[in-house]
C-alpha cells in the first residue's frame, strides 16, 4: 500500500501522465454518461422523421383535395332531392302516376310497401347505411313499347331506383293485346 | 612486438566479484537512459487522453448533429402540422361524402336495369322465336317463349337460341349460368313453348 507521501512523490514525479490519466477517466466518465442522450435523441428524430414525413406526405395528397371536395359535395347536393321518405307517401305515389301519365300505360295496382316500421328494422340492422330503401309494387298495362318507356323513366328518373322483382306478360294468348308488368321495386330514400 | 600481458574478456571480468560493496541507490540516480522512460509514459498518457477526448468530441458532434436535425423537423412540423389538420378534416368530408355516393352507386347496380334486360332480349331475339313472358327474381331470370315452326325444325331452333344466350356477353355479367328447362306444345296453337332459366350469379344475386 502506497503511503500519502509515496503517492504525493509519485504525482509530482509524473504530473503530466497522471494529469492525462484523471483527464481521460474524466472524459470516458462524461462520454459514458452523455451517451445516453445519443439514444435518446436518435428515438427522438426518428419520430420527429415519421411524424414529418406523415404530415408532408398528407400535403402533397391533398394538393387537389379542395377541388374534389368541391365537386364530390356538389354531387352529395343533387342527391339530396332524389330521394324519397318513407311518410310522405301521397308524394311517393304521386310519382308513379306521373310516369303513369307521361307513358300512356296504366296502373292497376300501386302500393307502397315500405312502411316507418320496416324502414326503422332496416336501420337497425343497417346502422352504416346512410339511405332506405323504399319498397313499392305495382302492375302496369300498356303495349311493349310504352311499358319499355314507363320502366326506362322509372329506372332513370328522378329518383333512385331499381327493380327487385319484375315480371312481364302478355295478356292475350293472340299476342294483339297489351303486355302487363308486374314490378317491385325499390326507390332510395331516407327514414 | 605484441604485448605479452593479455587482456582479459568481459565473461571474465563478470565472473569475478566486485572488488567492493556496491552501496548506489538505482531507483534514486537520475535516469541516464538515451530517451527517458518517462517521456513514453507521457506520450502514451497524452495519446491515451487523445483518443478519449476525440472519442468524446465525435459523440458530442453526434449529439448536436441529431439535436440540429431534430429541430429542423420540428420546425417543418410546426409549418405543416396546420395545413395538413385542415386537409385531413377535408379528407374526412370528402370520404363521408364519396361513401354516400358510392352507397348510391352500389344501390343502383346491384340489380340489372329490366329495361335494358328487355332491349337486349328483343335486340338479339331469333326471327322464328317469340318472347311469351318472362319473370326477373333474385334467383334469376326466367323466360317463356313460342317456337315457330314444325316440332322437328323448332327443338333445334330453341337449342339454338340457347347457345345464342350463352354466348351473350352482356347477360353474362348478370347470369351465370343459362339452362333451357322444359319444352312443351302449346295445344291451342300447336307451336313449341321452351322455358329457359337464367342464373343470377351468386356476387350479384346477394341483395346490398
Amino acid at each position: 500500500m502506497m503511503s500519502n507521501e509515496e503517492l504525493f512523490a509519485f504525482v509530482k514525479k509524473n504530473r503530466l501522465a497522471v494529469a492525462c490519466g484523471v483527464l481521460s477517466v474524466g472524459l470516458a466518465l462524461a462520454a459514458y454518461y452523455r451517451g445516453d442522450g445519443l439514444a435518446e435523441n436518435q428515438a427522438v428524430l426518428d419520430q420527429k422523421a415519421v411524424e414529418g414525413r406523415r404530415l408532408a406526405l398528407n400535403l402533397k395528397n391533398a394538393a387537389q383535395l379542395d377541388e374534389q371536395l368541391a365537386a364530390v359535395s356538389a354531387a352529395a347536393a343533387e342527391i339530396k332531392p332524389r330521394l324519397v321518405r318513407v311518410d310522405e307517401l301521397a308524394n311517393n305515389l304521386q310519382y308513379f302516376y306521373k310516369l303513369e301519365a307521361e307513358t300512356g300505360t296504366r296502373l292497376s295496382q300501386l302500393q307502397q310497401t315500405a312502411n316507418a316500421a320496416s324502414v326503422a328494422r332496416w336501420t337497425k340492422t343497417n346502422p352504416k347505411a346512410a339511405f332506405v330503401p323504399i319498397g313499392f309494387s305495382l302492375s302496369v298495362e300498356g303495349e311493349y313499347p310504352a311499358l319499355l318507356d314507363f320502366l326506362r323513366r322509372l329506372e332513370n328518373g328522378t329518383h333512385y331506383a331499381r327493380a327487385v322483382a319484375a315480371s312481364v306478360n302478355i295478356l292475350k294468348p293472340d299476342r294483339s293485346g297489351p303486355y302487363v308488368l308486374q314490378l317491385n321495386v325499390e326507390l332510395l330514400g331516407t327514414p | 612486438m605484441l604485448s605479452l600481458r593479455r587482456k582479459k574478456t568481459d565473461a571474465a571480468v563478470s565472473q569475478e566479484p566486485p572488488w567492493h560493496p556496491n552501496f548506489r541507490n538505482f531507483e534514486r540516480l537520475p535516469d541516464t537512459k538515451v530517451v527517458r522512460t518517462a517521456f513514453f509514459i507521457n506520450v502514451g498518457a497524452i495519446a491515451l487522453t487523445a483518443m478519449v477526448a476525440l472519442w468524446f468530441a465525435f459523440q458530442e458532434y453526434e449529439l448536436r448533429d441529431l439535436r440540429l436535425q431534430i429541430d429542423a423537423w420540428q420546425q417543418e412540423i410546426d409549418r405543416n402540422k396546420p395545413p395538413s389538420t385542415r386537409a385531413v378534416a377535408q379528407f374526412r368530408k370528402f370520404q363521408e361524402e364519396a361513401s354516400r355516393i358510392q352507397e348510391i352507386n352500389t344501390f343502383v347496380t346491384a340489380r340489372p336495369a329490366v329495361s335494358d334486360l328487355l332491349v337486349q332480349l328483343g335486340q338479339t331475339l331469333p326471327a322464328n322465336i317469340a318472347i311469351d313472358g318472362l319473370e326477373l327474381r333474385d334467383t334469376g331470370l326466367r323466360l317463356i317463349a313460342s317456337v315457330r315452326g314444325a316440332p322437328e325444325l323448332a327443338s333445334g331452333h330453341a337449342s339454338t337460341y340457347l347457345a345464342q344466350l350463352r354466348a351473350n356477353a352482356r347477360l353474362a355479367e348478370w347470369f351465370e349460368q343459362i339452362e333451357l328447362q322444359s319444352i312443351n306444345r302449346n295445344q291451342q296453337t300447336g307451336r313449341l313453348v321452351v322455358e329457359y332459366l337464367l342464373k343470377t350469379k351468386k356476387e350479384k344475386g346477394a341483395k346490398k
